[in-house]
């Protein structure tokens, strides 16, 4: 019982609301939400800044990927901000004289896809395994809960060092890695979660009524739990995207000719007095994006918990 | 809160107060990129731990020139060859260790059998005398006697890697505190924090002008160069080339390394010449010099740098030539080589400063003139297994990045590993090359030299066993405060007794 | 409370002796330190004696039958590379680490807890948007390329402080600085929607209604039940550092538990990653004992359950 005790303390903190059900969407309730999103300019402009890079991460290598890698030694190092070889260079150049702009967007569907991969891998895995240790009463909960200690226990560099050796050091791989070493959160958050939920009335009514376990978890429970989920995943793409750029820091993490931004900012550290941005770029392109995305979440959850929309519906004000 | 408030006050002035170590004095600080593990005179040989013992706490028989690869003496003063494999020894009288022991024959006896006790994994050992039995034997106080097993010509140059340590220390471990006859003795190694040494008052030779040195470690390259901008360190025996911006305080020395990928000669279609020499002229060495390896690199011929014994200057490094690349390829598929093969890169990560900067552009250049190259950079363990024998039998067409050190003055510590047929990471074989090999391991003098030349003329004309690349330099960084520059030994040696004060 | 913590011991235990066994497996994975230490111009003979010597050729079973049997007599291993025993080397590292996540922690929890209420007392107002954008924007840079370039500029442009190294208290200040970025963000944001959720309950309004002056309103009355998630993060990060502080460790050169881990792992130090692994997870395990007492400690009902 004392995990359900630390991780509903969790749930307070990402989830400041009780569970509500997600109303249906309808067109009104759409450009409603679309109005307040342009009330509160910082989610506005999170949002569209979350788009682009969706954007470029979908389109990006397909139209640049030969210019992000190909060398020009003679503009190695080209600083930014000038048009003097084109706009391909209005970012500068690498150390191998490739253009930055191209090469931050292609990098940004790598970043994205393990980004989003590891921290999708970590909450279905690690959710599933909550829920089944929250509603299995006997030793296999208590068992799942070991493996969580076990996990926040162990250092990811191991778990790296031995993927890397024994496979390729490729984008499947990294996201193993990193999902695995995020699972106890989501582990401790749905078994708590499910632990307080199963004692509910409607629980305990769908039970007498005949309905099996499966159905019960799959129908009843997933849907309430699923939100408190969503949001430490959001605040987890941060970890995870400088999870992946601290393992190139220490030389195990994605290896050239892929590319991250994590990867980037890794390789650039090295040239940190003669060429900022080879380092600085990425490094704000990572930190933006999740500025944005925990910016936009916030927003979020704010918009759809009927208690608190009035802090958006006065625009800013908080002001009792 | 108040209470709290005066005790932060209290703190701030108290930090104010205190001031950070700084390079004062007439005590050399060096920053070194890692700490050792063990600091034993039998890994002398490991860049990090030579540093520190290395003519500083421990002296061999005989030295190295770093200028030119000849030798000279230091606790031997003459040496002769008595028979085919017998050396003899004639010993510096009035040397003592710091422990207060006398340094003769029987405590060189003792030394070298301490360096090559197989119950230890010594570098010094398994390093240049993994073939080689050794038994020394004193004839005299002061009269040293070296038989080998096998003829070794050059006994003597491999004597300068022979550290003499005191005769107390424990045979069978690795120490954590040396004891030599040098001109510094260890006083403190505090585990994670620094190892200190201070001037032997009872040295042989002429007093240094150093009192002491401290040396520590940091492994970011960027932060040991701070470290001499900040006067917080003397020397930082190696930063990378991106540190070394400042003309004033960073000198570039050959570093005895050289850089290549080895061709794997083995693997189709990788064993036909034309595709090997295509590769080389595919590279634009000129375009990597100055921008990923530094202004001062020298474009290699040859597994070994000029000043080696063997080196042959007359060879010429291959010119970038793509039009030729692609016409030698074309001619080289018109006879049904199969040249669109995938041939893979192997680098292997941080084996030098921009190592996968490197792989990446000559990836880039090699593509660029038709072949079908894939980059994988792999962890050091990875690399080492693929690097030496025994190869995978289902390995294919491979292209590994490798660098060799040799600064022990000779060419065999180089050639039989590399190119011989049953070298540990060779994988050429070329029954002439072995011939020359053998010729030229029994020779001394003038032959010996001309024969290592006709050796590596072969190999860099009629074989090409390698994509060509650089004898490389490294960077350090002295602080201002000091009068003394980096040489080609720096990478296993740093002799504290050279440094001198403005 | 001693039933429960004899029960969590217990468990502590059963995740130590399937973490030891699980590192064990996994370490071995990696392949032979004989490679990494010897030179590369090493005999196969001198090889194989290598890992003759190191009992490296064993069946791996009988080589952890040995561990096991090693262990049940307090015999950690010896260092294959500094030639001592794995438990002496891990000893003089963690306390760095501890001392570092300790003051770390310390500086980030009262900080936050200042600045996520300041924030929460007016959601929406400047100063919540000006704090929770900078403690973001903190918590999402890289820290390793902060902590180069803070070097860069208060020791080599400003002079002010010193490079790297461990010793006088000035040494503290960067690495503190850098470890504490990220706990912070992450801090401040719990801090900030914990008290949002518990200054809009209805306790808190009735005490402004019996006319309890604002100030004590927020620190007395909310803060003690708006502690629990914080403690709980807290708790997280406090392990992360202890089990991370690797980047500050390597670049500013603290001999600690993190750079040891990594270095003995790339080394494959087989006795130092199982030995530091181990240290590193009691302290954790602790972390997560402490972390519930705490609970019990600031939850009456917990407490009284």
């Amino acid at each position: 019982m004392r995990f359900s005790i630390r991780a509903s303390g969790i749930n307070k903190m990402v989830n400041q609301t009780p569970v509500t059900p997600v109303l249906p969407p309808s067109p009104r309730r759409g450009m409603h939400l679309l109005g307040l999103l342009w009330g509160d300019k910082f989610a506005f402009f999170s949002a569209v800044f979350l788009i682009v890079i969706i954007v470029f991460a979908v389109i990006g290598p397909s139209l640049l990927g030969d210019t992000a890698t190909k060398l020009n030694l003679r503009a190695r190092n080209f600083p930014p901000f000038t048009l003097e070889r084109g706009w391909m260079y209005i970012l500068g150049a690498d150390a191998l004289g490739r253009s930055m702009i191209a090469r931050l967007i292609v990098a940004s569907q790598n970043t994205m896809a393990i980004a989003a991969s590891a921290v999708l891998f970590s909450m279905l895995v690690g959710g599933t395994l909550g829920l089944i240790s929250g509603f299995s009463r006997g030793w296999v909960g208590g068992f799942i809960m070991r493996i969580a200690d076990v996990i926040m226990s162990f250092p990811s560099l191991l778990i790296a060092v031995v993927i890397l050796y024994m496979f390729e050091p490729s984008v499947m791989n990294l996201v193993f890695v990193l999902g695995i070493t995020r699972m106890p959160i989501y582990m401790r958050t749905a078994r708590a979660e499910v632990l307080e939920i199963r004692e509910r009335l409607f629980v305990s009514a769908a039970h007498v009524m005949g309905a099996s376990t499966t159905r019960i978890i799959v129908r009843h429970i997933t849907p309430l739990i699923l939100p408190t989920l969503t949001t430490i995943a959001t605040l987890d793409f941060a970890f995870v995207m400088l999870g992946e750029s601290a393992l190139s820091f220490l030389g195990i993490g994605i290896q050239p000719p892929e590319i991250t931004w994590g990867l980037m900012v890794a390789q650039g550290r090295n040239y940190l007095q003669s060429a900022w941005w080879l380092a600085f770029l990425p490094g704000l392109f990572i930190m933006c994006s999740t500025l944005s995305l925990n910016l936009l979440s916030g927003w979020v959850r704010i918009a759809l918990d009927p208690v608190q929309r009035w802090r958006l519906e006065i625009a800013g004000d908080g002001h009792e | 809160m108040k209470y709290l408030a005066s005790c932060l006050l209290g703190t701030a002035l108290a930090i104010s107060a205190i001031t950070p170590a700084m390079a004062a004095g007439k005590t050399v600080t060096v920053v070194l990129s890692e700490e050792p593990d063990v600091i034993d005179p039998c890994e002398a040989t490991r860049s990090n731990v030579g540093r520190i013992v290395k003519q500083n706490i421990v002296e061999t028989l005989i030295e190295v020139d770093p200028k030119d690869g000849s030798i000279k003496p230091r606790l031997a003063t003459a040496w002769k060859q008595t028979d085919k494999l017998t050396w003899q020894f004639t010993l510096r009288e009035g040397v003592k260790f710091h422990d207060g022991s006398d340094f003769n024959a029987a405590t060189a006896v003792i030394a070298i059998n301490r360096n090559l006790n197989p119950t230890q994994d010594c570098e010094i050992r398994l390093k240049f005398f993994g073939n080689i039995k050794v038994s020394p034997k004193a004839i005299g106080d002061y009269t040293l006697e070296v038989k080998t097993d096998t003829t070794q010509p050059i006994l003597p140059a491999l004597m300068s890697v022979m550290v003499m340590s005191g005769p107390k220390m424990q045979p069978t471990k690795g120490s954590r505190q040396p004891v030599g006859t040098g001109p510094y003795e260890f006083v403190s190694w505090n585990p994670g924090q620094d190892v200190v040494l201070k001037r032997f008052d009872g040295y042989w030779g002429a007093k240094p002008e150093a009192e002491g040195a401290r040396y520590i470690w940091r492994s970011e390259s960027a932060v040991r160069a701070a470290m001499i901008k900040a006067n917080e360190a003397d020397i930082a025996p190696n930063i990378a080339l991106q540190d070394a911006t400042d003309k004033a305080l960073d000198f570039s020395y050959f570093n005895s390394e050289t850089s290549r990928l080895r061709i794997d000669m083995s693997q189709p279609p990788l064993d036909d010449i034309r595709v090997r020499k295509a590769m080389n002229y595919a590279i634009d060495l000129d375009a990597l010099r100055g921008s990923i390896f530094s202004e001062g690199v020298m474009p290699m011929t040859q597994i070994v740098v000029p000043s080696i014994n063997g080196h042959n200057p007359s060879l010429k490094p291959w010119p970038y030539d793509p039009a030729k690349a692609r016409a030698l390829l074309a001619e080289a598929k018109a006879d049904g080589v199969k040249v669109d093969t995938e041939i893979l890169m192997r680098g292997r990560l941080n084996m030098y400063p921009n190592a996968t900067e490197a792989m990446e552009a000559m990836h880039a250049m090699l593509s660029d003139v038709g072949f079908n190259v894939k980059l994988k950079m792999v962890e050091v363990a990875s690399w080492v297994e693929s690097y030496t024998r025994p190869f995978a039998e289902d390995r294919g067409p491979v292209l590994q990045q490798g660098q060799h050190d040799n600064n022990s003055g000779d060419a065999v510590f180089s050639v039989y590993f590399k190119y011989a047929c049953e070298g540990p990471q060779s994988t050429t074989c070329d029954k002439q090359v072995d011939d020359g090999i053998a010729a030229a391991s029994a020779a001394t003098g003038d032959e010996r030299r001309k024969l290592w030349q006709e050796v590596m003329r072969r190999l860099h004309e009629d074989i090409v066993p390698d994509v060509q690349m650089f004898h490389m330099v490294g960077f350090s960084r002295i602080n201002a405060r000091l009068d003394f520059t980096p040489s080609i030994s720096m990478n296993s040696e740093l002799q504290i007794a050279q440094v001198k004060f403005k | 409370m001693h039933k429960y913590l004899t029960k969590r011991a217990l468990h502590s235990f059963l995740s130590l002796a399937g973490l030891l066994v699980l590192v064990f497996f996994l370490a071995r994975l990696t392949g032979d330190p004989g490679n990494l230490y010897l030179p590369i111009d090493a005999t196969l003979e001198a090889r194989q004696e290598f890992t003759e010597k190191h009992g490296l050729n064993d069946p791996i079973y009988v080589q952890f039958g040995r561990y096991v049997v090693d262990l049940a007599h307090g015999d950690l291993g010896e260092s294959i590379r500094k030639q001592r025993p794995a438990i002496d080397v891990v000893l003089e590292a963690i306390p760095v680490t501890l001392s570092l996540a300790a003051v770390a922690m310390i500086i980030a929890l009262l900080s936050s807890i200042v600045i996520g209420s300041l924030a929460a007392y007016r959601p929406g107002g400047v100063f919540d948007r000006v704090a929770s954008i900078a403690s973001l924007a903190g918590a999402s840079a890289p820290d390793f390329w902060v902590a180069i370039s803070a070097i860069l500029l208060f020791s080599v442009t400003l002079g002010w402080l010193p490079t790297s190294g461990m010793g006088g208290p000035l040494t503290w200040i960067m690495p503190i600085a850098i470890l504490i970025i990220r706990p912070f963000g992450l801090l401040v944001q719990v801090v900030r929607g914990s008290m949002i959720t518990v200054l809009s309950s209805a306790y808190v309004k009735t005490a402004r209604a019996k006319g309890v002056r604002e100030r004590a309103v927020i620190f007395i009355h909310a803060l003690r039940n708006a502690m629990l998630p914080v403690i709980t993060v807290a708790g997280d990060q406090a392990a992360g550092i202890a089990n991370g502080a690797v980047i500050v460790e390597t670049i500013f050169g603290w001999p600690g538990i993190g750079k040891l881990m990594i270095d003995s792992i790339i080394q494959r130090d087989f006795a130092v990653i199982q030995t530091s692994i181990l240290v590193t997870a009691i302290v954790i395990l602790s972390i997560n004992i402490a972390v519930d007492i705490a609970y019990a400690i600031l939850d009456p009902r917990i407490r009284h359950k």
